[in-house]
């Protein structure tokens, strides 16, 4: 104590600046309310200066315990439920839980219903990375981009909510295939079942402003000397720690891990029949992730595009029964949520509700490296840190 | 529902590519998860619904996921948790007969890799009066908030864990929520009434007075 108090004296006395300040360490607290955790998140920052010594993020303030009430509803109930585990991307959530229950029935979804899936799971990636576009800038202090990113995902939005008829939860998977659309009328009417007209134009039309939006904003941020200066170089994940640590989609692919679910894992829809890159960076520091989320917004709106010109006319529900019993079974279906990988763990016995669900979501083990990844940053690089593995902790807490 | 006939050929011929497909990728993955399973020295593996399911026992558990990382290029850490195989539930419905069921918990680790789509989980059961397990932190750190959870959730002890401390739940909080004999308690208090999704609408003529007693009190009445 007393050897702390002299050299504090010592510094002190010191009149020149180039000198480092010996402080005394101290505990930051820093949430559960804070603009920069995406909801509710503390962290136990232990600080000497400027530097961060330790870091014990506290979470669970938004723990709703979905696992237990799988067990307590239906099948069909719980789609509803999952949309809301990863909130920015609720239709993308839908797709693993939706095809794991299809896998132990061992249905085949009809085609058309696959295709509106996939163009959906790409637009809901492109609000969900415009959000980060738009969310990253103003933490490190340019509010701009926010204004242009919001504008242009709001077109997105309502196309969404046009046809599901909920703008973050879209609850629109069925077993078996997608709900009628909003405004169908009668299931017994075919025609009017599909999509609202309009849709696929007035998708065409947003795609475009997407396009248009993305240069704005390379122009305004990607070649920004503030934003690079703050993040180029700062939190460097190197690949072996990204995979032991469970990283996931694009936080991973910063990284260098060439890895993309949609390519490489098991086929969930038809990703094989359009074309697409699978954004890497080798750097894995905080720009390189905000770069590969930039140019994923492109790739999805590639596909999008590919969808439309794929899609035809045809069914949109399988047959199904009316009361689903999901027979006996195992499976894990994994998907390429836009956080990363988002899987659902479906054990079944028989009956109308599952016996036993695991969520694993991308956003818990992409910020189980926080930790790691905070030891020994600097406190203004916090924040930049943090918002660079765009995490939802809705996601996080399930 | 729709009982849309649909285009038959159409249809038939991309059901059969999609089969033989499959067929295909299934002789693989069982190839994988029998060299898998020698390699772990496990005796049990299921592969079913594209699922590859191993079981190994408790005191290899450590060694056998060490030897999947290093020996068969499953590097990726996915997820750890656990079931509870129970015959006294709480909530949800009772699974098969009683007598017939061994009660335990099973401890599940996925791992994949990250250059193919090659996964597996890892099973293995800890009993319900002996609910200890080594703690795979040291190999995989991203371990650690599963095993907290898993701890929390199951009352599972990890050994080995570096920070033993429960993860979402205040550390007041008594109990294991996700023990099947835990019960939810907000059913408790009121039965759901989704449980029965095929319901018969209430009565045209006049308010209805079963419908308070089945549990849907309509609101605000």
């Amino acid at each position: 104590m007393t050897d702390i108090d002299a050299r504090a004296a010592m510094h002190l006395s010191d009149a020149s600046v180039s000198v480092e300040l010996e402080t005394q360490g101290m505990t930051l607290n820093i949430g559960p309310q804070h603009p920069s955790t995406h909801g509710v998140l503390r962290l136990v920052a232990k600080v000497e200066g400027e530097r961060v010594m330790s870091v014990q993020p506290v979470i669970g303030y938004m723990h709703r315990g979905y696992e237990k009430l799988t067990e307590v509803r239906t099948y069909a109930q719980i789609t509803a439920l999952v949309n809301r585990i990863d909130w920015v991307s609720g239709f993308a959530n839908e797709i693993p839980w939706i095809r794991a229950v299809e896998k132990l029935m061992e249905i085949e979804v009809p085609e058309r219903a696959q295709w509106i899936r996939l163009i959906l799971t790409e637009m809901t990636r492109i609000s969900s990375h415009l959000l980060f576009m738009s969310s990253y800038p103003l933490e490190l202090g340019a509010a701009t981009p926010l204004m242009y990113a919001l504008r242009e995902r709001e077109y997105v939005m309502d196309l969404i909510e046009g046809l599901t008829g909920g703008r973050f939860h879209p609850n629109f998977n069925r077993v078996g295939g997608v709900k009628p659309a909003a405004g169908g009328g009668s299931t017994q009417k075919k025609v009017s079942q599909d999509l609202p007209a309009g849709f696929f134009q007035g998708t065409r039309e947003a795609m475009d402003r997407i396009d248009s939006v993305m240069d704005e904003l390379d122009e305004l941020v990607t070649g920004n000397e503030m934003v690079r200066a703050r993040t180029i170089g700062v939190g460097v994940i190197p690949p072996e720690k990204a995979i032991e640590f469970g990283l996931s989609g694009p936080n991973a692919r910063a990284s260098g891990i060439d890895f993309d679910l949609r390519r490489d894992g098991e086929p969930y829809l038809p990703y094989d029949q359009v074309d697409f890159d699978v954004i890497t960076e080798q750097t894995g520091d905080s720009f390189a992730r905000y770069l590969v989320r930039k140019e994923e917004i492109r790739q999805a709106v590639r596909i999008v595009r590919q969808g439309i010109d794929n899609i035809k006319p045809g069914p949109l529900q399988a047959k199904v029964p009316r009361v689903l019993k999901v027979p006996k079974g195992q499976t894990y279906v994994r998907t390429e949520n836009p956080k990363g990988e988002m899987g659902f763990y479906l054990i079944s016995e028989g009956g109308r509700i599952p016996y036993r669900v695991k969520i694993r979501s991308a956003s818990f083990c992409n910020l189980s490296i926080l930790s790691w990844i905070l030891e020994g940053a600097l406190v203004p690089d916090l924040v930049a840190i943090m918002g660079s593995l765009d995490f939802v902790l809705g996601d996080v807490d399930r | 529902m729709t009982d849309s006939p649909p285009d038959g050929d159409l249809v038939d011929e991309a059901a059969d590519s999609v089969e033989a497909d499959a067929v295909e990728t299934e002789l693989e993955e069982i190839g994988f998860a029998a060299e898998l399973t020698e390699l772990v020295g496990a005796s049990l593996w299921v592969d079913e619904f594209d699922t590859i399911r191993i079981y190994v026992a408790r005191e290899n558990w450590v060694e056998s996921l060490r030897l999947a990382r290093d020996e068969a290029g499953l590097t990726f850490f996915g997820w750890l948790s656990a079931v509870d195989w129970s015959t006294e539930v709480a909530v949800g419905e009772q699974v098969g007969e009683p007598d017939e069921l061994i009660e335990r918990y099973e401890v599940v680790c996925r791992l994949s890799s990250v250059t193919s789509s090659k996964g597996a989980h890892f099973f293995t059961e800890v009993p319900k009066d002996d609910a200890i397990i080594d703690s795979i932190v040291p190999l995989f750190a991203g371990a650690e908030w599963h095993e907290r959870e898993a701890a929390e959730m199951f009352g599972i002890t990890f050994v080995g864990h570096p920070y033993p401390l429960k993860l979402y739940l205040p550390d007041s909080f008594q109990g294991f929520p996700l023990r099947k004999s835990y019960p939810l308690l907000s059913r408790e208090v009121k039965p759901w009434p989704g449980t029965v999704d095929v319901e018969s609408m209430p009565a045209a003529d006049g308010p209805s007075t079963t419908n308070v007693e089945a549990g849907d009190t309509g609101g605000d009445e």
